[in-house]
């Protein structure tokens, strides 16, 4: 899976191309990591171009989410592919995930605070 | 012409709607004054419809005669018929103004305020002038007229005029001051800054807001000495200004303001979704978040916009988590309905100690607050919660059980997988696909162990969970079992395998699909042929192209346009002999399947197969030559 980095008023915003799954649920998590050593907490995963996503690459996220939340940061999610979003449906993981369509309507958000 | 006048204008005075309208719109093509005069009288139908035509037809026609006759309306005693004269002339607008300034000498004091106002409404600023003098008139409506009418012209040519009448007549004071809002040009504010020396509340509440609506951020020290006026209307009037020169300048204001004085007024504007107060306030929050203003704040939550909660639960977390005491305290004494809003305030607030707190709900008398604690435990994730998650999950109301099932998944680990697995028993089917949920998010070899003895659990039911948990587990370690379950003696079983093998990476043994190509099922046989060639692309041809001559005709329209879209050339001499196919669907699929390889002698075969009218697959070959048109021609 490829990991591209960007930032963005002050959200990093990771595109996760590929396949996440044990391997590479591991690396988002390493990647992750990197950027709370950087006090980086505001973080959107742009799940666009994830065409597979299996049981680990579920606990990656719940575990990313997880990290976030105990550093008082935030995450967002956006464009998931349908078969991901089936994932989540099942899961019931979009209670605990701020989801949005775009990328842009979840850096909006994102915004929204900050200026509020 | 003049005779025919004559008949039209007797016609106005017929009871028949019709034949008056008709009348109407025949004096409309006259350009006699007498036809024009004929229609400013129609102004005075007791029909609408007739006075509304005669209305349109003069404001296309204009002219001398049409403004000289409809100002004499604006003297009838009749409202409808003088509204409907004012009316028109404001549309014909910019050619009837100087008709308008010339008829202001009128001695009609009635008829000089209706000029007046239509004048306002028309907002010409030849018009200014004349007004202007009119501020000097002896009768105190005409002066309130011209007043407002230059408010609304909005020249700050006015502007001297306005500040004299001001000082010279104290009852026309607080239409000065509206009339310079609306002029909202900077060239008031001096004369503004004046007025606030106003002993009238009222007055000076109109001069504030004047202030507040123009654009200079210099005012706010002018108004700052007024958020501790005695009397509240004025405070919170010089609150407003501040907050709308705020909303122009945005994080230019940096004062220190009184504002628990404003509380109640800026919650109130918040909860009335006032868009400037709201973002104000929002913004004050992340250093203004004393009990009282959270306690005013958590009692409005019910009526705040979902965007709007949301800042105001995140600004709070991340400047006051203190909060979240109040918020528990609420929690204790209100309504299920208002528990439910606070649990989801708590969200960005949720630590270990709020957890500890929040399990005493648990036992709430409303499911739907219990429903509420089992997300909320589970969006927190500490494994803390776990017991109290596995007591919602036995809960005797099902929307509970299911939110208590989905959040052990969010929070627990493989060792809950019994428990978990127990929920697959429950008789309501979403709870038992929150169980389902939660252990796809668990996964691990345990939990992948049991579902693969679940394929051939004696419950039907639970073969097809199983199937679903362990593709969309998607472990290298369910390929097995999946493999496994391609020999499954339920169909759905076996198909349902398949296609969870083609997302899956790492098959590495496809013998088992191989031998499914030769299922007795036609959709395991397609999912087969879908999954070799998913797996293997273009290696997976040679195998699968013995399904060409299915017995099921959709077998082999599958099987062509799983080939076909592999887009590769060489593999055309497979699919050629079904351009001659018995079945129209077929030679279809075989037309697609070669233009997407790029065999140009497709071509004549879609021409015949266009020729083809009275065949049972008319419409398909139709829709599919209207698809190929772009790729084949």
């Amino acid at each position: 899976m490829e990991i591209t980095l960007r930032e963005e008023a002050n959200v990093t915003i990771l595109s996760l191309k590929g396949r996440l799954d044990m391997a590479t649920g591991s690396a988002l998590k390493e990647q992750v990591k990197k950027l709370f050593e950087k006090e980086k907490t505001a973080i959107h995963l742009n799940l666009g171009e994830v065409e597979f996503i299996n049981s680990s690459g579920l606990g990656a996220l719940v575990s990313v989410m997880k990290e976030i939340r105990l550093r008082k940061g935030r995450l967002t999610l956006s464009d998931l592919a349908s078969y991901v979003q089936e994932i989540f449906e099942i899961t019931q993981l979009s209670h605990i995930f701020e989801i949005f369509t775009t990328e842009v309507e979840a850096l909006n958000s994102y915004q929204a605070v900050t200026t509020g | 012409m003049i005779d025919r006048i004559g008949e039209l204008l007797t016609r106005l005075r017929s009871a028949n709607s019709y034949q008056l309208q008709e009348a109407v719109k025949e004096l409309g093509r006259y350009g006699d004054d007498g036809a024009v005069a004929g229609l400013v009288m129609a102004l005075e139908d007791s029909n609408l419809s007739v006075r509304e035509l005669a209305a349109d037809i003069l404001v296309q026609r204009k002219g001398e005669t049409v403004y000289r006759l409809l100002i004499c309306f604006l003297a009838d005693d009749n409202i409808v018929t003088r509204n409907l004269a004012a009316e028109v002339l404001v549309r014909i607008g910019l050619p009837a103004v100087q008709p308008l300034i010339e008829a202001l000498n009128t001695n009609d004091n009635d008829v000089c305020k209706f000029i007046i106002d239509v004048l306002g409404l028309i907002e010409d600023e030849r018009a200014v002038e004349p007004l202007c003098g009119k501020l000097k008139d002896k009768n105190f409506n005409i002066v309130c007229a011209a007043v407002e009418a230059l408010g609304e012209i909005g020249s700050k040519e006015a502007i001297p005029a306005l500040v004299a009448a001001y000082d010279k007549i104290e009852d026309v004071r607080f239409q000065v001051v509206e009339a310079l809002a609306k002029i909202n040009n900077p060239s008031t504010l001096e004369a503004l800054y004046g007025f606030l020396n106003s002993s009238d509340p009222q007055i000076l509440c109109a001069v504030i807001q004047a202030i507040g609506s123009i654009d200079d951020i210099n005012s706010v020290d002018r108004l700052l000495k007024y958020l501790d006026h005695k009397d509240q209307t004025v405070a919170e009037a010089a609150m407003a200004a501040i907050i709308n020169i705020n909303h122009l300048n945005p994080g230019k204001i940096n004062r220190n303001l009184p504002l628990d004085r404003f509380i109640d007024f800026l919650v109130a504007g918040v909860k009335n979704r006032d868009k400037k107060t709201t973002e104000f306030t929002l913004h004050q929050l992340s250093s203004w978040h004393g009990e009282r203003v959270v306690r005013s704040l958590l009692e409005i939550l019910d009526a705040v916009e979902e965007n709007e909660f949301s800042q105001i639960s995140e600004i709070l977390a991340q400047v006051a988590p203190s909060v979240s005491d109040l918020v528990l305290e609420k929690l204790a004494c209100s309504p299920p309905a208002m528990k439910v809003i606070l649990l989801d305030f708590l969200k960005p607030f949720l630590n270990d100690e709020i957890v500890q707190k929040l399990l005493s709900f648990v036992d709430d008398p409303n499911h739907h607050v219990r429903r509420e604690i089992g997300y909320t435990l589970g969006i927190a994730g500490y494994t803390s919660a776990i017991p109290a998650l596995k007591k919602l999950a036995i809960d005797e109301v099902r929307c509970v059980r299911a939110a208590a099932f989905a959040a052990l998944g969010w929070v627990g680990s493989e060792m809950e997988f019994d428990f978990l697995f127990s929920g697959l028993e429950d008789k309501y089917a979403d709870v038992r696909e929150a169980a389902i949920g939660a252990l796809i998010i668990i996964g691990g070899p345990k939990v992948v162990a049991k579902f693969t003895a679940d394929l051939y659990h004696p419950n039907a039911e639970r073969q097809r969970l199983s199937v679903t948990a362990l593709g969309l587990i998607g472990e290298t370690d369910v390929v097995r079992p999946l493999l496994r379950a391609i020999n499954h003696p339920w169909a759905s079983i076996r198909k349902s395998a398949i296609h969870s093998l083609t997302r899956i990476s790492g098959v590495t043994d496809i013998q088992p699909l191989r031998v499914a190509l030769n299922d007795e099922n036609s959709e395991v046989r397609k999912a087969a042929a879908s999954a070799l060639i998913a797996i293997q692309g273009e290696k997976a041809v040679p195998d699968i192209t013995f399904l060409l001559d299915d017995k099921d005709d959709w077998v082999r329209y599958h099987i062509i346009n799983s080939i076909g879209s592999l887009g590769v050339g060489k593999y055309s001499e497979y699919i050629l002999p079904y351009l001659d196919d018995r079945q129209g669907i077929i030679r279809v699929a075989a037309i697609t399947a070669l233009t997407r390889m790029g065999y140009r002698h497709a071509s004549p075969a879609l021409k015949k197969l266009r020729n083809e009218e009275n065949t049972s697959d008319d419409k398909a070959a139709k829709k599919t030559i209207s698809g190929l048109k772009g790729i084949g021609q």
